[in-house]
């Protein structure tokens, strides 16, 4: 009885005080604010709203997000077990393919759902990781709850998974992946990913 | 291995030991207690927040990942074959009937039977609030029916979420069944339903006994025409997003399957 009382005691005690305080609060949620600022920026710019802008707002909303999500990490996690066992070259094309396809899944999400405006509802820091909630309003009058996972890459926080309500973007295709790798092979699911990227 | 996960069974103990702030707090007035009853905390404090998360973001390194949670499917090739029955029942029935009357019918008319179907369903979420302890959704659920019914002209006007930001509390019996635990057993994708599992499947059973519609319409092909209108009239704000979800996909069953898993789950979580 004392003993598990002496464990909550000190369970309670390691979860106040165990962790780091290296990071100031609201850095994460600050960092990727600016980021979807400039995006929401962008997108209600009356002067990139016309058809023939489409390829030149698509490139400029692209460079934004660039500089926030880690394409390579994000590649890792999709094939997580299965990227060890590839090489450096597989490695580099792999990342290309899957920052491709995730390009467009954004731009899908941002452009079809036309993002309105975006209330930040907290942030979870952990070490070098952090949570970010927020909730996304948009022009159709719907709101998506959308949480971007964080981790800090030396000054900066960078975006590896974003999880639309409660669907995680990177968890959802390493499923995806490992299935297709376990019944046919890596080299199949390169294949895939070409395919779709000459089809969109 | 083992600590940790004692170590977040205890939390979990200690955590429901401490007594919730809402309900501790000794509410005077008949006003702050409707308050209680009718209105979501937005901003819970921060405290609440750190709670709804797992212990540690970095476990989810993916190499830490021996066997990764996704949804068991003993059934995949019948699934599959549902699968692409679905997929072409989506594209060549319902997306040109709903893309059809979405032109025919304004988008006024369109929400009004949006919010009559839904608010007809209430009692569903109703007793599923009760049946999960969730009485603020409970509380929430029954002002909204009440009002809705009456001074939203019979459901088709949502005056409890536009004039009082009372939201709906989606809660449906396969939720239940996982809030009392029960995991979701394996992947069923059923012919014109779609996807879901087993434990979902039961709780859809569970919640056509709940609905009024099973009672008040004695037909069963009218009960069936009335559901699929439903579903058209609901299909027509969400055109376009399959499109979206399939073109994104690597293998849009997988991503279905998995995308359902985790959907369920988060909705399991939240209440």
């Amino acid at each position: 009885m004392l003993q598990i009382f002496l464990l909550q005691v000190i369970l309670l005690l390691s979860l106040t005080f165990g962790m780091e305080p290296i990071t100031f609060a609201g850095e994460p949620q600050e960092q990727l604010r600016q980021t979807t600022d400039k995006v929401l920026a962008i997108l209600s710019d009356p002067a990139l709203k016309s058809h023939n802008k489409l390829k030149e707002r698509r490139e400029l909303i692209l460079k934004v997000v660039d500089e926030r999500f880690d394409w390579e990490e994000m590649a890792r996690r999709s094939l997580a077990r299965h990227w060890a066992q590839r090489s450096p070259e597989e490695k580099q094309e792999f990342t290309i393919l899957f920052k491709e396809l995730l390009e467009r899944v954004y731009m899908d999400k941002v452009e079809g759902y036309s993002w309105n405006k975006i209330a930040y509802e907290g942030e979870h820091i952990d070490g070098d990781y952090a949570a970010v909630k927020v909730k996304v309003f948009t022009a159709r009058d719907q709101t998506i709850q959308v949480e971007y996972r964080t981790r800090k890459k030396g000054h900066q926080w960078v975006v590896y998974d974003f999880i639309i309500e409660g669907v995680g973007l990177v968890n959802n295709y390493r499923t995806q992946f490992n299935e297709i790798i376990l019944k046919s092979s890596y080299q199949e699911l390169v294949k895939r990913l070409k395919t779709k990227s000459t089809q969109n | 291995m083992r600590i940790p996960m004692i170590g977040c069974l205890l939390c979990g103990l200690l955590m429901t030991m401490l007594p919730n702030h809402a309900l501790s707090e000794p509410k005077a007035s008949i006003e702050s207690a409707l308050d209680l009853l009718m209105y979501d905390q937005p901003s819970d404090p921060p405290l609440l927040l750190a709670q709804s998360y797992r212990p540690s973001l970095k476990e989810e390194e993916p190499e830490f990942e021996e066997q990764p949670d996704t949804m068991p499917d003993p059934f995949e090739p019948v699934n599959r074959f549902f699968f692409n029955f679905n997929d072409k029942l989506y594209f060549w029935a319902y997306k040109p009937v709903a893309s059809g009357y979405k032109i025919a019918v304004p988008e006024d008319i369109r929400h009004g039977v949006k919010n009559f179907f839904s608010n007809l369903t209430a009692p569903v979420r109703l007793v599923n609030c009760l049946l999960q302890a969730n009485f603020k959704g409970a509380g929430n659920e029954t002002i909204r029916l009440l009002l809705n019914s009456t001074l939203g002209m019979a459901g088709f006007l949502d005056p409890a979420q536009k004039e009082l930001g009372i939201e709906k509390r989606e809660e449906d019996f396969g939720q239940t069944l996982g809030v009392w635990g029960m995991g979701p057993l394996f992947y069923v994708e059923w012919p014109f339903l779609g996807a879901s599992s087993l434990r979902d499947a039961v709780g859809f059973a569970g919640d056509i006994l709940l609905d009024p519609k099973t009672y008040l319409i004695k037909s069963i092909p009218v009960g069936l025409a009335v559901r699929t209108y439903d579903q058209v009239n609901d299909t027509s704000f969400r055109i376009g997003e399959y499109e979206d979800f399939k073109r994104n996909a690597i293998d849009p069953y997988i991503a279905k399957r998995e995308a359902y898993h985790q959907y369920r789950q988060h909705k399991i979580k939240k209440r």
